[in-house]
């Protein structure tokens, strides 16, 4: 079993009343899966997805990562966690403007303290799988959303993570760009990597071996 | 991954770069101005640290009182020294009596040079530990010995060998150098000691000097002293404070009280008031001191304030980076490293600056502070100051920054700036409070400065020249210069007096008058002058008459000036006698045959002092004082003089001063500080306006849709500047409100030190806070009204 959430609520107070933004969450991930949460517009899929990055908290419930109690762990420990085994690919991909191709491939190594010599190979490895080579001195701005979205999948890999969280990975891009990825994504999934997207496209979802509905915060 | 934290700066850096400019510039200047007040204040403390013995050194100063007030000074009489000699050696390791700088004339061969030097007595080489070049540091021992300093000696002798040569010294006595030593330079309190002579000769070549062994009321000399190792300056004070007091009767109701004054204080802290201690310069260096950090604290809130309003777009940077895997303390350390960055850079250019603008700085300032490229302790310093400067400027961009939530910022809920909002106005109100302070300061002391000038001195001080007459050749022949003078057509009227126009040298007191109160202690600042003196001057008689060559009698005549007849309290003063207290030996009783103007003699920032001027019977007066021919140019007239001069002084070299000019150099300390204070206030401006420029550019960019939305439902250009000047124009009116008191505090303070002073007006703190919204307004309509101006379909797109 890679995660798992038990009766996990998040909530804000919003005029002395409390809003749900999770309700009752039960949810079991086991390793190789290829997960796709949908719901409409607030329902849920992406507040989800950050609690099961750790990027944000929750009010009540457990989440047990590899068998780590997630909800009592410091947060020091936490990004040792998620550094370790979790990658994102983000909608608007969020590489850094100000880094070259290669830097930003390089950033998460760099987090993990790696030798670099080690960096380096890793580096070579992700351009070379990408087909990206040809790239590696250019900066963010002077690639294509697909190829952009390229680079974010390649940098989410680097660091060989157990999961990777995808929150709309292909929202930004043509149906052609979005086919690619979600092709590399089912790759990826094949070598084993466990994947949770967040997707609006039926023709997405259907990728995935396993569909989540949200609703208001519960799964349906 | 510290490679990869400066590559990001650096390309941050060039990327933006009105912001870095406007980030390094104003770093640099800030650095810069904090750099040269270090290296002022560095030189200031370092005063007289030429003198290996200093902290065992002082001068022995007195304090006396009169009429219930207390005056202090370093002038002695003579015969403290026998007394100190016979009951207190085992307090000091030397003790050296010592004449006032004086200017003589020293003669070798052809060559005739005029210089400053002292007569001390023989442990003097020993006690300021001279450098001694060439000879023996014993160079006083013999009566006739002089010691030159390597700049005199080479005056004087060029590449010859001095040692063992003789001098003729004012034309009067020959002197053998003995001695050259290393010149005493330019910060220490001996800097203008060109010579010493022994101070035995001193006292053989003058009669006054002689009788003044005995005399305890002649206070006339100075005596520098280095204690005993076993000692300290408090407990030798606690032993002398009493010893004149205690000798000698007839001054007990002065209440005299000797002490030592440490020459670590001599520059610094040698003010007194009422016998109390109360500091000197060193209030300056308090000054200066907290402007150099103001202003660097500015050029750092600058940095702290752009680098949170740019925030925004750091903020991506910062979720990616958290959701990647990084810590929040490395977070804070990339964001400290990227400002140690800028501050290195920024230092870089503040050295730039100071090397370059060091000479200016010297020129104003009066000083010779040479760049310390080779100090070690500079560089330490420097380092520790960088690291500070970064720290202060970064710290709170570093917490700030780091302290985002990654999913905030990823989601695009974000909205940066928003709560650094308050900081950073409190930040922008601090700046604008110091700058608005230092406008008022500066408009003050030069308000000040210009009163003081404004004062009507009493006597025309233009086309007014005087020349020193000190030496003994000039004696006895006053009535033939004034003749060859007058003759030459150069001169209009000429006089002869015993202080200079500028000064008041000798102060004078013993007399009984009708109607003299019983315990009134007089004193009268005195000169001694030749007949023609009020009118060389153009200063008024108003009342009585002046001196007459007509009347033989007018040699016990005296003319009062005004402040003198308000002293004495006297309706009709003129036909008064001022009659000798001495009962064995009373000297003619002086009659006042007239009162003239008040002049300032002295301080232009205080009460004009009752003062007598006396007939000058011996003709040994100090100064010839020369009323210039105004129907030709001076240069004409003071070659003519020079040309007349020499044809009777042949050996004395020609000096001259204007009296204006030595009249101005009475503001010169004022005037310095006003400059300085000047400069600094306007760098002040300029980065806290640079500083502005920057936030207002960042908050334009900003809100770049919500003015896009506003012009489009139809706001006009000035309705988008009137909303973006007016949060700005809002701190910097607090700010005013801030300043005014404080710097109405500090200011009415330093003014208390002058009892002729400028009143402050509402309408100099009215004209510094119109003067701080019009710049204000400047700086932030610049950006205002390009962004009020951009296409609104443009900017709408950005999204």
């Amino acid at each position: 079993m890679l995660l798992q959430l038990n009766n996990l609520f998040k909530w804000v107070n919003s005029g002395g009343q409390r809003v749900f933004l999770l309700k009752d969450i039960n949810l079991q991930v086991q390793e190789g899966e290829f997960i796709s949460i949908m719901g409409p517009s607030g329902s849920g899929k992406s507040t989800l997805l950050n609690v099961i990055g750790m990027l944000d908290t929750f009010d009540e419930g457990e989440y047990q990562f590899l068998d780590e109690p997630v909800h009592s762990l410091k947060e020091k420990y936490r990004a040792n966690l998620y550094k370790e085994y979790i990658g994102f690919v983000f909608q608007s991909y969020h590489l850094l403007d100000e880094l070259t191709v290669k830097e930003n491939l390089e950033m998460p190594l760099l987090y993990k303290k790696l030798k670099g010599s080690e960096r380096k190979a890793k580096v070579a490895d992700m351009l070379d799988r990408f087909n990206i080579v040809g790239k590696k001195d250019l900066f963010p701005a002077q690639l294509s959303g697909g190829q952009q979205q390229l680079v974010g999948v390649a940098r989410a890999l680097i660091s060989n993570p157990k999961l990777i969280l995808a929150d709309e990975p292909t929202g930004n891009l043509n149906s052609k760009q979005g086919e690619e990825i979600m092709e590399l994504f089912k790759e990826l999934n094949d070598e084993g990597v466990t994947i949770i997207q967040v997707t609006h496209s039926e023709k997405n979802a259907e990728y995935g071996s396993r569909i989540i509905n949200l609703l208001d915060g519960r799964m349906i | 991954m510290i490679k990869n934290y400066f590559k990001i700066a650096w390309r941050n850096l060039t990327k933006n770069k009105a912001y870095t400019i406007i980030n390094v510039g104003g770093l640099a200047l800030g650095m810069a101005v904090a750099l040269i007040i270090g290296l002022w204040i560095q030189d200031e403390l370092s005063h007289n640290n030429y003198f290996t013995k200093k902290n065992k050194i002082a001068q022995v100063f007195q304090s006396q009182t009169f009429n219930g007030e207390t005056g202090t000074g370093p002038a002695l009489p003579r015969p403290l020294e026998k007394a100190f000699r016979d009951g207190y050696m085992d307090n000091f390791e030397h003790l050296v009596m010592s004449s006032w700088n004086n200017s003589q004339y020293l003669k070798y061969k052809e060559t005739s040079i005029s210089r400053e030097g002292n007569f001390m007595q023989r442990g003097a080489p020993e006690l300021f530990d001279l450098n001694i070049l060439k000879g023996e540091k014993d160079g006083l021992r013999e009566i006739n010995s002089i010691m030159l300093s390597a700049s005199t000696a080479n005056a004087l002798f060029g590449n010859e060998d001095p040692i063992g040569k003789s001098i003729k010294i004012n034309g009067q006595y020959d002197m053998m150098v003995t001695a050259v030593y290393e010149d005493i330079p330019y910060n220490t309190s001996f800097k203008d000691v060109k010579f010493l002579m022994p101070w035995d000769k001193y006292v053989a070549v003058n009669e006054w000097i002689k009788n003044a062994e005995t005399q305890w009321g002649n206070n006339s000399f100075q005596m520098f002293v280095q204690i005993a190792d076993n000692t300290t300056m408090e407990s030798v004070t606690s032993t002398i404070k009493d010893v004149k007091k205690n000798l000698n009767e007839d001054t007990v109701e002065f209440n005299p009280q000797l002490f030592l004054l440490p020459m670590e204080d001599w520059y610094l802290r040698n003010r007194f008031e009422n016998g109390k201690q109360v500091g000197g310069r060193i209030k300056y260096v308090w000054l200066f001191g907290i402007i150099g950090i103001f202003v660097l604290l500015l050029a750092c809130i600058n940095f702290m304030n752009l680098s949170t309003a740019r925030s925004e777009k750091r903020a991506k940077e910062v979720g990616i980076r958290k959701s990647i895997g990084s810590h929040r303390g490395q977070l804070i350390n990339q964001f400290l490293g990227e400002s140690f960055l800028v501050v290195v850079l920024a230092f870089v250019i503040a050295l730039l600056i100071v090397v370059l603008s060091l000479g200016g700085f010297n020129e104003l300032a009066r000083k010779e502070i040479a760049f310390p490229w080779t100090n070690p302790t500079f560089w330490l310093t420097s380092l520790v100051f960088i690291l500070l400067t970064a720290l202060l400027a970064g710290s709170y961009p570093a917490l700030y920054l780091s302290s985002f939530r990654p999913v905030d910022v990823l989601k695009g809920t974000f909205q940066a700036g928003k709560h650094s909002g308050l900081a950073r106005k409190a930040l922008v109100v601090l700046q604008f409070t110091v700058s608005v302070a230092f406008i008022i300061g500066t408009v003050i002391v030069m308000q000040q400065i210009n009163h003081a000038k404004n004062r009507p001195v009493g006597y025309d001080k233009e086309g007014l020249v005087q020349l020193p007459t000190m030496s003994p050749e000039f004696y006895g022949k006053y009535e033939l210069m004034r003749t060859e003078f007058l003759n030459s057509g150069a001169v209009v009227e000429m006089s002869s007096s015993s202080s200079p126009t500028t000064n008041i040298w000798s102060n004078r007191s013993g007399w009984t008058w009708e109607g003299k109160a019983e315990g009134f202690q007089e004193d009268f600042a005195w000169t001694e002058v030749s007949p023609e003196y009020a009118k060389s001057l153009n200063l008024k008689i108003v009342e009585g008459r002046d001196f007459s060559r007509e009347f033989p009698s007018d040699s016990s005549a005296i003319l009062l000036n005004e402040t003198a007849v308000k002293y004495l309290g006297i309706e009709n003063p003129v036909g008064m006698l001022f009659r000798d207290t001495d009962k064995e030996n009373p000297s003619e009783p002086l009659k006042v045959i007239g009162v003239v103007e008040d002049m300032i003699a002295q301080s232009p920032y205080e009460p004009v002092k009752q003062a007598i001027y006396a007939f000058d019977r011996y003709d040994n007066a100090s100064y010839y004082n020369l009323r210039l021919n105004p129907r030709q140019s001076a240069s004409q007239n003071l070659a003519v003089i020079e040309r007349v001069f020499k044809e009777h002084f042949p050996d004395v070299p020609f000096h001259y001063d204007f009296v204006d000019s030595e009249y101005g150099e009475k503001f010169a300390a004022e005037e310095r500080i006003g400059q300085l204070s000047g400069i600094f206030t306007a760098l002040a401006i300029i980065i806290s306006c640079l500083g502005l420029f920057g936030l207002t550019s960042f908050v334009a960019e900003q809100r770049t849709k919500e003015i896009g939305v506003r012009k489009v439902l139809g706001a006009t250009v000035f309705n988008v500047w009137n909303m973006l000047s007016k949060d700005f124009l809002k701190l910097v009116i607090i700010s005013c409100f801030i300043a005014v008191p404080i710097a109405y505090y500090v200011m009415n303070g330093w003014l208390q030190e002058y009892p002729y002073r400028v009143i402050l007006k509402w309408w100099i703190f009215a004209l510094a806070m119109i003067g701080a919204l019009l710049i204000t307004v400047v700086t932030v309509s610049f950006q205002a009204i390009r962004a009020a101006r951009a296409n609104p379909v443009k900017s709408l797109r950005t999204e």
